[in-house]
């Protein structure tokens, strides 16, 4: 009779069930590496409890992009300043979650090998350590919980209010939890799941973040920091966090077990695959993969430029800004700036065909922006935004633009284009230029109801390549740093040894235009302690500005200009306000809900 | 029965009616950030003073933004709050001492603060386009350094950092007068006020706001 009133649950899994079954196990990783945030991602995920772990629609927030999709996200054009909460990321349910699971594998798993019980206990460290990275470069030093806290019906919580680390801690903690665990993750070739060299490109990046910290944040003329050290690395630890990041790039590159992609012979094609091509790509370290038909995001529906969509709404929200575009620098090594006008500026400069302002950059501008005269899945995108007519009377140009896409002008031939630009109309282009990194090539993709699967790429070696230039420079090491920057750009399409003379601005604008929309930008210059300058809210700089190109055909008839192609740079019309980034948000803000639940945990420097 | 369902759901509504609509706040607090009895010109927008009030459940900060000449008010219920000034955010020394606010009907406060530097007789002289400024600038506390002042115009009576129309920056001498130049742009009317930049501190100390005729 005893026995059989005590039954074993149908419907819930006992923890002795749960961690001696891989498959149930894989599951659960499944989960926790879905639960892994980034900032602007391909997705929009607002998890009630983790809190918001993807916005793609950010990347329309800094200096690469601007919004030019529905109107109601407008405001994206309008930051008056960024918030001192922006980027808020608190998501120790995740922590707890990763911690409660590394001890019940030690508890229960009983049946488990000890090789099958190291791999999980270090994919499930690795998860910890990638997401408290993320926790660290958002709101600086926060507390380091490593077990479970579990209350004990006292009334006194004291034990469970954690005081924060210093930022430095939480970046050593990192590097040696990746020493920990590198050598038993496995996954070997896995892009999805952490391997070795997943583990080393998260510490070549996290090393490089703490020295540039140390190293720039002693050089402000008042460094930010806390008295502690929740806020603040000193800028003796620099050189230490350089050549721990260095070491464990060079781990990566010389291992040989990934390469550069270079499938394409065609050096921009090439790129675009780099990042976005799944079949044989030895490039990708870590990536969130999706896969059709069920596992799938609108990221194409949003994106894809507006004369080729597919779908009847959707299209053209983040369009990359002529700032980014004028990054790329052409291919003889000179700066990027278009050659729009004479140099007296007297005159437009006139192209025979739209596309030849283009001619020679970067082959990176090709794979990462669609501008005028180029192709997208094979179609010929009509990127004009109207025409310039010759009045003999004024000895001027009128400027003719049309009120919709596709329109025609009086003699017959092309207005504006049926991918605008437009200065008004939503979901059209508002800088002349369309988005191409992640968005998927293939057909029918940009509908809803098809939707696309390409993955968003965490890790992979090109920025490892940048890592370890950006490391050996700041250590000295000139020459080995010149050899990998100078490998990066031939894949660019640039010849051989194509910088001689490293500088600062060299290596952050390689990174820029390198891995332009992977979630960088920010972060580096927040590190690099520039973002205060460059996104300084001056509606005269030439940064915090967003900037586009307007394309026009000329019409003067008997002229030898006529029928040719002239650009305007202008201010972006829908962009409203001046990128402001304050002192206040090198650091966010920790919410007032946090600090009232724990009186150890101090608030960030200007909150 | 039918009209007793909707008498029943009068009733209901009436009461819920008085159940969730609170009395608005009414009470006004006023109030000044000053030094030396002047207030402290910053920009509009920027510059937050806190309000807390302690014995509730919901403990979060009335955030109060400065007006450009100096100048705060927010509208209250009555009772005891604590004003303190927001850490990091002026152009002035941290001070994380409260002060105790009493409001009943409306009250007012002048909070005194350490600047890092002001401005004083501050001139305007246009002449054809240029535009001269002529200010005295004085350090108050030494903790950190003079980066630049700079001299904005707006086409609004509200200029700051972000709010102007063209701005130039000089890195002055400031044991005697500081004078600044800028051509006027092309626009109807003018505004002019210059602003102090202390290194390493993200708001600036303003003059007044002058209108150029």
């Amino acid at each position: 009779m005893k026995d059989w009133l005590d039954r074993e649950p149908r419907t819930i899994l006992s923890d002795q069930q749960v961690w001696n079954d891989p498959k149930q196990i894989v599951a659960l990783l499944a989960n926790f590496y879905d639960r892994l945030p980034a900032e602007s991602g391909l997705v929009d995920v607002n998890d009630g409890s983790d809190g918001r772990l993807f916005q793609w629609r950010d990347m329309a927030n800094f200096d690469d992009a601007m919004w030019s999709g529905q109107s109601n996200e407008d405001g994206r054009n309008n930051i008056t300043s960024y918030n001192y909460n922006s980027w808020y990321l608190w998501n120790y349910t995740f922590i707890r979650d990763l911690n409660l699971a590394l001890e019940n594998i030690a508890t229960y798993g009983v049946n488990l090998t000890d090789d099958q019980k190291k791999q999980y206990s270090a994919e499930l460290r690795f998860l910890r350590a990638f997401n408290y990275f993320e926790l660290v470069k958002r709101m600086g030093g926060v507390p380091l919980i490593t077990t479970q806290l579990i209350y004990d019906y006292s009334g006194n919580v004291s034990n469970l209010q954690q005081p924060r680390a210093k930022e430095s801690e939480v970046y050593d903690f990192i590097a040696s939890e990746v020493d920990a665990i590198k050598n038993d993750l496995g996954n070997d070739g896995s892009a999805s799941r952490a391997n070795k060299y997943t583990a080393l490109a998260l510490k070549s990046r996290a090393m490089l973040y703490a020295g540039s910290i140390a190293k720039y944040n002693g050089l402000m003329a008042a460094p930010i920091s806390t008295p502690n050290g929740e806020v603040g690395i000193p800028a003796a630890m620099a050189n230490n966090y350089y050549q721990q990041s260095l070491a464990a790039s060079q781990e990566i590159i010389n291992s040989g077990a990934y390469t550069l992609y270079r499938n394409n012979p065609d050096a921009g094609e090439n790129f675009f695959e780099a990042v976005t091509k799944k079949a044989s790509n030895k490039e990708v370290i870590f990536v969130k993969d999706y896969l059709l038909p069920t596992r799938k995001h609108v990221f194409s529906y949003d994106n894809i430029a507006r004369g080729i969509r597919e779908d009847n709404l959707g299209s053209s929200s983040i369009t990359p800004s002529l700032n980014l575009v004028e990054s790329y620098e052409y291919l003889d090594g000179t700066s990027g700036a278009l050659k729009i006008r004479t140099a007296d500026n007297s005159d437009f400069i006139y192209y025979d065909n739209v596309q030849d302002i283009f001619a020679n950059k970067d082959a990176r501008l090709y794979g990462t922006i669609i501008y005028p005269g180029t192709t997208f899945k094979g179609l010929q995108l009509s990127i004009q935004a109207g025409v310039m007519a010759w009045n003999d009377t004024r000895n001027a140009y009128d400027i003719v633009e049309g009120s919709d896409l596709g329109t025609t002008y009086t003699d017959g031939k092309l207005l504006t284009g049926t991918s605008g630009p437009h200065r008004s109309i939503q979901e059209v282009s508002n800088t002349g230029f369309y988005l191409k990194k992640f968005i998927d090539p293939n057909d029918k993709t940009s509908t809803r109801g098809v939707q696309s699967d390409v993955w968003w790429v965490w890790f992979r070696l090109g920025e490892v390549y940048l890592n370890a230039t950006e490391a050996a420079f700041e250590l000295g090491q000139t020459g080995i740093a010149l050899n990998y920057i100078n490998t990066l750009r031939e894949r660019a399409g640039f010849p051989a040894n194509s910088v001689t003379v490293l500088t600062n601005e060299r290596i952050r604008n390689e990174r820029r235009v390198e891995l332009a929309f992977e979630d960088h930008r920010l972060w580096d210059l927040k590190r690099w302690r520039i973002a205060d300058k460059v996104w300084n809210g001056s509606t005269s700089s030439a940064d915090a500005m967003i900037y586009a190109l307007y394309p026009y055909r000329v019409i003067r008839p008997g002229n030898a200009h006529d029928g040719k192609y002239v650009f305007v740079k202008m201010v972006a019309p829908r962009f409203r306000a001046p990128r402001f980034f304050q002192l206040g948000n090198y650091y966010t803000a920790i919410d007032q809900s946090v600090l009232n639940n724990n009186p150890k945990i101090i608030k960030n420097p200007f909150h | 029965m039918r009209y007793l369902l909707l008498t029943s759901l009068v009733l209901i509504f009436a009461a819920g009616c008085k159940k969730d609509n609170f009395e608005k706040p009414k009470s006004t607090l006023t109030g000044r950030v000053v030094y030396d009895k002047n207030a402290i010109g910053v920009r509009s927008n920027g510059v937050q003073v806190e309000l807390w009030q302690h014995g509730y459940e919901l403990f979060s900060k009335i955030p109060v933004y400065v007006g450009q000449d100096g100048a705060f008010s927010a509208i209250l219920f009555d009772g005891d709050y604590k004003l303190v000034l927001r850490q990091g955010n002026g152009p002035w020394l941290d001070d994380a001492d409260s002060l105790d606010v009493k409001v009943n009907g409306s009250a007012s406060v002048d909070i005194s603060v350490n600047p890092y530097f002001i401005i004083s007789n501050a001139t305007f002289t246009k002449s054809g386009t240029l535009l001269t400024a002529t200010v005295s600038i004085k350090q108050i506390n030494n903790n950190l350094p003079l980066e630049s002042v700079y001299l904005y115009i707006g086409n609004t009576n509200i200029v700051d950092q972000v709010n102007n129309i063209k701005s130039t920056a000089v890195t002055p001498d400031i044991s005697g007068p500081v004078t600044i130049q800028v051509t006027l742009p092309a626009d109807a009317a003018y505004y002019a006020r210059v602003g102090v930049k202390t290194a390493g501190v993200a708001e600036q100390v303003y003059s007044e706001v002058k209108k150029v005729e």
